[in-house]
């Protein structure tokens, strides 16, 4: 597999990019700011049930696409240019921890599920500063206590995978939205885009997942790493040319402001991080697809690069806008906390570059 | 075929390509004498292109092999973890080799192709002058003609490899009375002819790897003309491209003393990896090299799937320069003050490269204007207003000028 897209995945990104254009355009993720909903429900159906973006990388066994982590992240990068706000990243990251564990009940209960979008299921993670779960009890009777935040879309999810410190160690509980004891505060998210949540569980009944949670904790997070490369590589694209085009239009001192190096040479870099960026994501989805071994490492150096390089441009993108980027009208300031957003979600850079360091056996 | 190429390449460089330490050519010249090094350089062409791996993409019958860029990345791929002694030809292939496929006559490329390719003839590139670098269409070495020959006259300075090459590509002024794109041809010079003289400069280093060099009424052959007359800006523009893209797509040997692996294996040895500042230095290190050299792949990629890099081999060569200076702030945190002073060979080098690291964002054209061509080639922005663009060049100021 080539580093540059095949056709099928040319047409793919089409596809996604039409549907965010028509469906989901900035537009109306303010109607989501000013309604307070976290998703559209009619596009998340959409995304699911008619362009199969919640099964790309679940196996055609369980009703998904088995379409790879290549297919995954083009359609990502296309919903991360257009801020598509929607529960995809929790599920993706949910399934690929079932996928990973050796519990068939759950592989049967879930997958089908989540890749026809019938079922929103998520995965109680956060950074190391996030909080901690401990189980108890056994069978039937197993429960479990304790905090996370924040959570992807805690507050909506009909089934939480929380993984907790038991007796035998750490394993992954499956929780049910209803359950008695759990509570989901929605949390003020920097990036509208996004719906986070607290979790808070008081002897909240949960049901032991078989199989190895390390393995499947540790593959969610390369996971999520790809992930928010690719939606980080699509926003700082869309971040890009939005800027350039404002430089070659916008006019002072008689000429396009573009013709200023201050604001020329800075575009250039973005250009420059942009591309570099781009081709660790690809080597990233060409990884997961075909070396399996190589993807930790290749992932993280593509979420390393990239959120941080997004998140500069998104700043540069307010700067260089003058006046009118830093107005609640402009997009701008959703880039800007978007950008700051995926930075951090789920362990910022420092934590995102000590885990690169123990898989490079640093 | 091109699994056939690959096993082919592999096979021959296990059998035949040196595995060589940190170091570079430079250096290995002061130490070894620079006879011996190109000696050894010219051997090793020789038997690179004997074995059908020298001029991949280049038409057979001007010495190249006639394949695809296909084969060209797997060479690439194949032969990244050597470090082939092939570097004094580097320039010569890349920028005047590349530019005489596109541009040469049928008679220029039969004479000179073949013995690049060889290993027989060094060449060297001769824009940069005193007063004309960046802007190097203010170049005032002149060519006149005299008949169908041309007389030389002029200075160029900052010529890598001259004290070796056989022939160079040189811009010279044809005609002052037009602006300054207008006037200038491109030709090839024979560096042993008569009224040429060399003199090596040193770099921040110490060593010499660039010149000076003067031409006092040389004179160049009918038939020594690239491209036509008066358009040599045309032509610059296409070594230029050629020159972007190969040092952008040169790929860092690992063995480089900045390299991740080596710095890490430094950082090993002084018990410094259980530092966190440390290991985050070298793992952020580790993936922006990785990025350069993925960025190279998919531009060769590209230009396999026939869409040509152009402007965005600036953007290569921008990121490996930048890299080139990253590397040495890590170098810098992870080695501390036995960076300042050292009898060892390993950090003599490590200190020699990032000595040497600014230079990569000096030749080739300078960051700065990677930059103007990235903003305004890849993404459009308005042009630098080039007040001098349409004077005739004999009225213009160029180079330094002091107040009198
Ligand atoms: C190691 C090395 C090897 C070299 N080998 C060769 C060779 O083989 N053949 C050859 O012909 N040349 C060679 N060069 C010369 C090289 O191409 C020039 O040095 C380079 O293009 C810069 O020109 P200059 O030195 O005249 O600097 P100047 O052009 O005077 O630049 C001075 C400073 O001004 C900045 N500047 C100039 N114009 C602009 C602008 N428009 N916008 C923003 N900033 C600007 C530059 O970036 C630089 O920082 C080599 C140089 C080095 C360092």
């Amino acid at each position: 597999m080539t580093l540059i897209l095949t056709d099928e995945e040319v047409a793919l990104a089409d596809s996604v990019r039409k549907f965010v254009a028509d469906r989901s355009p900035l537009t109306s993720l303010r109607q989501l700011i000013a309604s307070g909903e976290p998703f559209d429900a009619g596009v998340w159906k959409q995304m699911t049930a008619q362009l199969g973006l919640a099964g790309l990388t679940i196996p055609e066994s369980y009703g998904g696409a088995g379409a790879g982590y290549s297919a995954l992240s083009v359609a990502l990068t296309e919903l991360g240019a257009g801020l598509v706000a929607s529960p995809l990243l929790g599920c993706l990251l949910a399934a690929e921890a079932v996928l990973r564990l050796g519990d068939d009940t759950a592989k049967q209960g879930l997958l089908p599920n989540i890749a026809a979008g019938e079922l929103i299921v998520t995965l109680a993670v956060a950074s190391s500063a996030g909080g901690q779960v401990t189980a108890s009890g056994a069978g039937d009777g197993t429960v479990l206590t304790g905090t996370v935040s924040p959570v992807l879309n805690g507050a909506e999810a009909d089934v939480l995978l929380v993984p907790a410190d038991g007796a035998d160690g750490k394993a992954i509980y499956l929780v049910q939205g209803g359950a008695d004891g759990l509570a989901r505060t929605r949390l003020t998210a920097v990036d509208h885009s996004r719906s986070l949540a607290r979790i808070t569980l008081a002897g909240t009944p949960a049901r032991a997942l078989a199989g190895d949670a390390a393995a499947a904790l540790a593959a969610a997070a390369d996971l999520a790493n790809l992930a928010l490369a690719a939606e980080s590589a699509g926003a700082m694209k869309a971040c890009l040319d939005m800027t350039s085009g404002y430089a070659r239009i916008r006019v002072a001192f008689g000429q396009p402001i573009g013709a200023f190096q201050a604001v020329k040479h800075r575009l250039a870099d973005m250009e420059k991080s942009f591309e570099l960026g781009y081709a660790a994501l690809r080597d990233a989805a060409r990884a997961g697809d075909e070396k399996p071994g190589d993807f930790p490492v290749a992932a993280s150096v593509a979420r390393v690069l990239l959120a941080s390089a997004y998140a500069e441009a998104a700043v540069d993108t307010v700067q260089l806008h003058g006046g009118i980027g830093f107005t609640w009208e402009h997009d701008a300031h959703l880039y800007y906390k978007n950008g700051l957003s995926n930075k951090v979600l789920l362990g910022g850079p420092g934590e995102q570059l000590d885990r690169l360091a123990d898989a490079l056996g640093i | 075929m091109s699994d056939d190429f690959r096993a082919r390449a592999r096979a021959w460089l296990a059998a035949n390509a040196p595995r060589r330490a940190a170091g570079d050519d430079e250096a290995e010249a002061e130490s070894r004498g620079q006879a011996a090094v190109i000696a050894e350089h010219k051997a090793f062409q020789a038997k690179l292109h004997a074995a059908g791996f020298a001029g991949i993409t280049w038409p057979r019958e001007y010495g190249g092999q006639g394949l695809t860029s296909a084969e060209q990345i797997i060479w690439s791929q194949e032969s990244a973890g050597y470090d082939l002694p092939t570097g004094v030809f580097f320039i010569g292939l890349s920028m005047p080799g590349n530019t005489l496929v596109e541009l040469g006559t049928d008679a220029q490329k039969r004479r000179y192709l073949p013995k690049m390719l060889s290993g027989e003839e060094i060449w060297c590139q001769l824009f940069s002058e005193p007063g004309a670098g960046s802007d190097v269409a203010s170049l005032q070495t002149s060519a006149v003609r005299d008949g169908d020959e041309w007389v030389l006259n002029g200075e160029k300075v900052w010529t890598s490899g001259a004290q070796y090459s056989d022939f160079g590509a040189i811009l010279a002024r044809t005609d002052p009375t037009k602006p300054k794109h207008n006037g200038i041809s491109m030709f090839i010079v024979d560096m042993h002819a008569p009224g040429v003289t060399v003199r090596p400069l040193k770099v921040a280093t110490g060593h010499s790897p660039f010149n000076e060099v003067f031409f006092d009424n040389v004179r160049l052959p009918a038939g020594a003309l690239i491209g036509e007359e008066n358009k040599g800006w045309d032509a610059a523009v296409v070594m230029l491209r050629h020159e972007r893209i190969a040092i952008g797509t040169m790929g860092s040997s690992r063995t480089s003393p900045l390299a991740f692996s080596t710095l890490r294996d430094l950082a090993a040895g002084l018990g410094k990896t259980a530092d966190q500042g440390v290991r985050r230095e070298l793992a952020e290190l580790y993936a922006r090299s990785r990025a350069v050299q993925l960025f190279a792949l998919l531009l060769r990629e590209e230009t396999q799937a026939g869409r040509l890099p152009g402007a965005r081999g600036s953007v290569a060569k921008l990121a490996g320069s930048d890299l080139g200076r990253f590397a040495g702030n890590v170098a810098a945190d992870v080695l501390g003050d036995q960076l300042a002073a050292f009898d060892t060979d390993e950090l003599a080098a490590v200190s020699t490269a990032i000595v040497a690291a600014p230079g990569s964002a000096i030749a080739g054209g300078t960051s700065e204007i990677q930059r103007n061509i990235i903003g305004e080639r890849v993404l459009g922005l308005a042009k630098d207003p080039g007040v001098d663009r349409a004077t005739p060049f004999n009225q213009l100021r160029v180079g330094t000028q002091r107040e009198q």
